[in-house]
């Protein structure tokens, strides 16, 4: 089988954005209660 | 229980609406999958318990809408002692309106699509009264949750289908067995997860209904 | 704390990341792909972990009817479906060289997505009901429902499939696994259990503080 290093890079990549993403809104949530 | 059965019975307006829903049914399988017998016979498990999914969901759906409508809610929050003498019966009744319609859905599969079902209707009945338990139990209990919530038409089938896919997959390989003229012994394993989960629902009913129903 | 934990988190995720990356060698069989593995397999075990909190939690809210008990049960569930969905798209980013398609219908596959829709149905539920105390109670019976009807959905949905063909397996079987690819996979189930962490004591504190500022 190849390499398919792309697919590799774009799970990771999604999991990161996904992961990020989550912890964004949360973050901003919270700043939008501190007001 | 039995004052259920009865105005069930006295009004009969869903039992009419969920027999005319079923006509309709067959009529858009038929249409759906044309008239080549050899797919339809392949198709018809599948079909058959989607009929009865689809029936049971109007059919349960409308549980507590008559207690919402006529004001009884508020009597069966208020209802004394236990709870779950209420589900039991608000489950009986549900059961016997399911296994009514889907007895006419099976009669007009027969007829409609020329199928012999006669000789495989004992163990039919079998697959169909297991599923059935398990479909009304947990209908009624979601049922009664989603009455008094907004957009309840839509969250009822959301919230009860993903949770009865067990149930589905189990009946339609039963099903697809027993219209093949396999005996029960061949799918017991699909009806111990049958009995299991509605031994399961079942007490899971009894023992939470008490929660739903305090306000 | 949280800040804390978020730190260790941060920390721990980066190991894992470096050594799923580089650390770890090419697989023999399946070639760099199977690096997904380290991703895919730690998010369907916090999945879980976090459907089995929702459960326990949901048991102790109906039980002690404490605010901490729903609000733990309503982030587990947000963080599980989470995760569920990082399970089903990594998994199905590596079924597409492995197996030549995004999608088949797996037994893994399949009732992660069941439990995925039936989750999601958890949420939507909450989402909808206003009344916060009447909503807690409901969501807590969807919880108890959706937990035990975890191992129906596993065991239907095996059989449903293993009549046609083997579930394939994401992992090698464990005796082959060489060690340094199960220290790869240690280090991402810590990292992935302390992200979890993390998040549910973020949700928790949110969902609180939420709470506090409506009353």
């Amino acid at each position: 089988m190849g390499d398919n290093w792309s697919f590799v890079l774009a799970a990771y990549g999604l999991a990161v954005v996904v992961v990020l993403g989550y912890w964004r809104m949360l973050v901003r949530r919270e700043k939008d209660l501190d007001q | 229980m039995w004052k259920d059965l009865l105005v069930e019975r006295r009004s009969k307006e869903t039992l009419n609406a969920l027999f005319f829903f079923a006509l309709l049914l067959l009529f858009v399988f038929e249409f759906a999958l044309g008239p080549d017998r050899e797919r339809l016979a392949g198709a018809l498990p599948g079909l058959l318990w989607l009929g009865f999914i689809l029936s049971g969901l109007l059919g349960l759906g409308r549980a507590f809408v008559v207690e919402r409508e006529n004001d009884c809610w508020e009597a069966l929050l208020l209802a004394p002692g236990d709870k779950s003498a209420i589900y039991v019966g608000k489950l009986a009744g549900n059961l016997l309106l399911m296994l009514v319609v889907e007895a006419m859905l099976l009669a007009l599969f027969g007829v409609f699509f020329n199928l012999d079902i006669v000789p495989a209707l004992p163990a039919l009945g079998v697959v169909i009264l297991l599923g059935t338990i398990g479909f009304a139990a947990i209908g009624t209990l979601f049922a009664a949750m989603t009455t008094q919530v907004r957009a309840r038409e839509l969250l009822f089938p959301v919230l009860l289908l993903p949770v009865q896919v067990p149930l589905l997959l189990a009946t339609v390989k039963a099903t697809e067995a027993v219209l093949l003229g396999e005996p029960l012994g061949a799918v017991a394993h699909w009806l111990k997860l049958l009995a299991a989960a509605d031994v399961l629902y079942v007490a899971v009913g009894v023992l939470t209904f008490d929660f739903v129903l305090e306000g | 704390m949280v800040r804390v934990l978020g730190a260790v988190t941060v920390v721990a995720l980066a190991a894992g990341l470096v050594a799923g990356l580089g650390l770890a060698p090419r697989e023999a069989t399946q070639g760099n792909v199977q690096r997904i593995m380290y991703l895919h397999v730690p998010s369907v075990w916090v999945a879980y972990l976090a459907f089995a909190v929702v459960f326990v939690a949901s048991i102790a809210y109906l039980a002690k009817r404490a605010e901490a008990a729903d609000q733990l049960a309503h982030a587990s569930a947000e963080v599980g479906v989470l995760f569920t969905g990082l399970t089903i798209a990594t998994g199905s980013i590596w079924g597409k060289p492995t197996w030549g398609t995004w999608w088949t219908w797996d037994a893994r596959l399949t009732s992660v997505s069941i439990l995925f829709v039936m989750y999601l149905g958890y949420l939507l539920l909450r989402g909808m009901i206003e009344d916060r105390e009447r909503g807690a109670r409901y969501a807590a019976v969807l919880g108890i429902v959706a937990a035990f009807n975890i191992p129906l959905v596993h065991f239907s949905v095996t059989w449903w499939r293993t009549l046609h063909q083997p579930p394939s397996l994401m992992k090698p079987g464990p005796g082959t696994m060489p060690p340094v690819i199960v220290a790869t996979l240690l280090v991402n189930f810590v990292a992935f259990s302390l992200l979890y962490a993390y998040f549910v004591a973020k949700r928790v504190r949110l969902l609180r503080r939420e709470a506090e500022a409506t009353s």
